[in-house]
């Protein structure tokens, strides 16, 4: 799964562009994608040193409420409140893409990880196939949420709804990532491929995988 | 007999290929039983408890006490 993350602003402000955000506050919820992603997008605009963030809810829903309060200058939502927000006027002065990283315990099987793969392939070009017809997930997690129920599938940027079908992680995206974040100071020391990443397990799990022909 | 896996929970934005694979029976058509785990809700702690350099994250609670086996980061 690929996930799109955006840098919003409320209705009112006057940023229309990330390096606007220098010194600004914005929400982030540390230790998600979601604030990775942020962050990546604040340091692609400004020096570090200009970037101001502070510690937002993991619950996007109520990141885009203190937003509205005014609690922050901006912050980072992905779907569906980047949808929402648009709804509501707010601007996305940045939008990124991600993927979702899948983390193993070692004693998973080769086999169910390969089952866990063609299932995940399969799905993957069904809602390529249709996505409008699929996003209606996207409500359904938040049904608490008035916000949210009131959109409908046609509210929705299909562009921001990416999803690729699952493969191993190259080598040096893995090392880019790991290496990007001990630059932040949350990791600790040198990336070591064979100790994060089991190639062995990995590699026989997309072979099984692939041995099977995926309709 | 069918194997088994337990991953983390997953929301739509993250795990949408997760969602609709179990609900269209895509899972247990591979031999799968896949099971969603979900973090006791006394457990989970907001992001806006962390830092930068200490985040509060709920990802991989469960894996790491071995009540479940995947989850997506």
């Amino acid at each position: 799964m690929i996930v799109c993350g955006a840098l919003v602003v409320a209705p009112t402000s006057t940023v229309y562009a990330p390096q606007e955000l220098a010194r600004k506050l914005v929400a982030l919820d540390y230790g998600n994608g979601t604030a990775y992603a942020g962050l990546q997008m604040l340091e692609g605009a400004m020096p570090r040193e200009a970037i101001t963030t502070c510690a937002a809810a993991t619950s996007p829903a109520e990141r885009f409420a203190g937003l509205m309060r005014g609690d922050f200058e901006a912050t980072v939502l992905q779907e569906p409140w980047i949808t929402v927000a648009e709804k509501a006027g707010c601007r996305l002065v940045s939008t990124t893409f991600f993927h979702g990283t899948w983390i193993a315990a070692p004693g998973v099987s080769a086999e169910a990880y390969a089952a866990l793969l063609r299932a995940l392939t399969r799905a993957v070009r069904r809602i390529k196939a249709d996505k409008r017809r699929y996003v209606s997930y996207f409500i359904r997690d938040w049904s608490g949420h008035s916000e949210v129920t009131a959109l409908s599938p046609d509210d929705f940027n299909l562009g921001r709804i990416q999803l690729k079908e699952p493969a191993p992680i190259p080598e040096n995206e893995a090392r880019w990532a790991w290496e990007w974040m001990a630059s932040w100071g949350l990791l600790e020391g040198a990336f070591d491929a064979t100790a994060q990443i089991n190639r062995s397990l990995e590699r026989e799990a997309h072979e099984l995988a692939a041995a099977v022909r995926v309709g | 007999m069918a194997m088994t896996m337990t991953i983390e929970r997953v929301m739509a934005f993250m795990g949408l290929d997760v969602l609709v694979a179990r609900d269209e029976g895509l899972f247990e058509a591979e031999g799968l039983d896949l099971r969603i785990a979900l973090l006791p809700s006394d457990e989970v702690r907001s992001a806006a408890e962390g830092t930068p350099a200490k985040p509060a994250t709920n990802q991989g609670k469960l894996q790491a006490r071995g009540e479940a086996e995947m989850f997506q980061a």
